[in-house]
């Protein structure tokens, strides 16, 4: 089981369920670390306190919040204190429907597991076994050191999937994009709709997750097996726009043939 | 209006629509400055080599990528640029799944997708293709040195584009190991809790949560800043639910005092 980032306490109503929060993604990323280009040691970044010049350790950080003139040191205990009731407790403020949360505004999945005990089992089982039935989500939030996070929470496979969220003011307005919207003038022909329409179900499929593979990591991988052997690497030449058809309809016509025998 | 981050061609099967991208989300979350909590001088990041202890200039720092224990192969930014050789600039658009089959967890960071000056028509025709049938592109594109998978979904006059999480991406809940209870809630319980979701449940409208910890933070630190910082409560443990029947029942009068 993936480790703790957080542990607390999942509060509906006064229900309170104990529950450690784990990460739902794993990093298969490919890492480099920075080097020395000269002597190829190691870098270390190394937290120094600008007027002694001396080191500083970790717990003797504290944050400074910019309010433009100055910067008013705040410590880690008055950031928890600031908000009491949320560092340990993510509090259920509201249910909703699942399909009114808008994908846009879901940031980083996680999921909650109950933290030991039957009690806390039974009452995750509880809430797990409502969400779902309903197709529910459970909206609330809670406070992670220095940053308070909007959370939705559904079921997934039986278990609690918590996702952070982003605020609504953190989402942009595509009514913001001026003239790159389509505009009423843009109103396409009914043909031209159709050949899309014909088009995109010519290319119609099942979504299969595991049909599309990381390409970067394995290019990334390939690109170190080469240079372990002593290749050589050459850049490429930069990419062009394609134009776009000057027909669109005698395009989509050609593409909708090409894409059925693709599939035959 | 917002610039736009790269333009190029969303590519179907031979058919290129020219579009833009723009960011859909802006970040606010609060920038804290580390201070030494001793002076509250700020605190310096510097670069030094592990092994002699000393500064290392920034122009003279290379990209490591670790082969065995304390072994590491150099690999210059150009290098990895390379092997992102895209024929075009366009977003190829390989599949057309129906909508209801992504799990929003695939979606990781939301752009939006406008229409250039140039093919209007297609990008309009498109749109309201994919608006009829519910469908979403599946696709790849190179964004910022690095190819990635986007979906393409129909959104209010224009394109909304997510970049993917790969399928091994992703931790399957089966590998949770869930605690289960040894005795199963009761129907009375199941029944409880049911009603008391929908006792909660409201149509959701993301602009009713605000950051109130961000503002509380920055009106704490305005008053400290003029020396009246007020005192702060300690924070105090929270306690678990042994009595779940109970539990429920309370926070149902609760709800229905406050709806009253």
């Amino acid at each position: 089981m993936p480790r703790a980032l957080w542990s607390g306490s999942l509060s509906f109503g006064l229900v309170n369920v104990p529950v450690r929060l784990v990460p739902a993604t794993r990093d298969l990323g490919i890492h480099f670390h920075q080097l020395d280009g000269k002597s190829k040691a190691r870098i270390e970044i190394r937290r120094v306190c600008a007027k002694e010049g001396k080191e500083v350790p970790w717990e003797d950080i504290a944050h400074g919040f910019d309010l433009g003139k100055r910067c008013v040191m705040l410590t880690d205990d008055e950031l928890e204190r600031l908000a009491p009731d949320k560092t340990r407790t993510i509090d259920v403020e509201t249910f909703a429907d699942r399909a009114d949360v808008d994908p846009e505004q879901l940031d980083h999945p996680y999921f909650l597991v109950p933290a030991g005990g039957e009690g806390a089992a039974r009452a995750y089982r509880l809430l797990a076994d409502a969400l779902d039935r309903d197709d529910r989500v459970a909206i609330g939030r809670f406070v992670l050191r220095t940053r308070e996070y909007l959370v939705a929470i559904s079921v997934r496979d039986g278990a609690l999937a918590l996702s952070t969220m982003l605020f609504a003011d953190e989402l942009r307005d595509p009514k913001d994009l001026g003239d790159a919207r389509i505009m009423a003038a843009d109103k396409p022909s009914r043909t031209a709709v159709d050949n899309a329409v014909k088009l995109v179900k010519a290319l119609r499929t099942d979504f299969d997750p595991e049909a599309y593979d990381d390409r970067h990591r394995k290019r990334l991988k390939r690109l170190i097996a080469k240079k372990r052997k002593g290749g050589e690497i050459a850049a490429p030449p930069e990419p062009e726009v394609p134009e776009p058809a000057p027909d669109l309809l005698a395009a989509l016509r050609e593409s909708l043939r090409d894409a059925k025998k693709a599939r035959a | 209006m917002p610039r736009s981050m790269w333009n190029g061609a969303l590519s179907i099967a031979g058919v290129h629509v020219p579009v833009k991208v723009f960011a859909a989300t802006e970040p606010h979350t609060p920038r804290f400055r580390e201070l030494h909590a001793a002076d509250g001088a700020p605190i310096e990041h510097r670069r030094v080599s592990a092994r002699t202890g000393r500064e290392v200039p920034f122009d003279r720092i290379v990209k490591g990528y670790e082969t065995s224990g304390g072994h590491y192969l150099v690999l210059t930014d150009e290098e990895i640029r390379a092997i992102e050789a895209p024929e075009r600039k366009a977003i190829e658009v390989e599949d057309f799944v129906p909508a209801e089959q992504i799990d929003p967890v695939f979606y990781d960071r939301a752009y939006h997708l406008g229409a250039a000056d140039e093919g209007r028509d297609g990008f309009a025709a498109l749109l309201a293709a994919l608006e009829r049938t519910g469908l979403v592109g599946i696709g790849r594109v190179t964004l910022r040195s690095r190819e990635q998978l986007v979906a393409i979904r129909a959104g209010d006059r224009v394109l909304r584009m997510s970049t993917m999480r790969f399928a091994d991406e992703l931790i399957a809940p089966a590998k949770l190991k869930l605690e289960e209870p040894k005795k199963a809630p009761s129907r009375r319980e199941r029944e409880m809790a049911a009603q008391l979701i929908s006792g909660m449940k409201e149509e959701f409208d993301p602009a009713a949560f605000e950051d109130e910890y961000r503002k509380r933070v920055e009106d704490y630190a305005r008053r400290k800043a003029r020396g009246k910082a007020p005192e702060l409560q300690p924070v105090p443990a929270p306690e678990e639910t042994g009595d779940l029947l109970g539990a429920l029942q309370a926070s149902m009068d609760a709800s229905r005092k406050r709806a009253a």
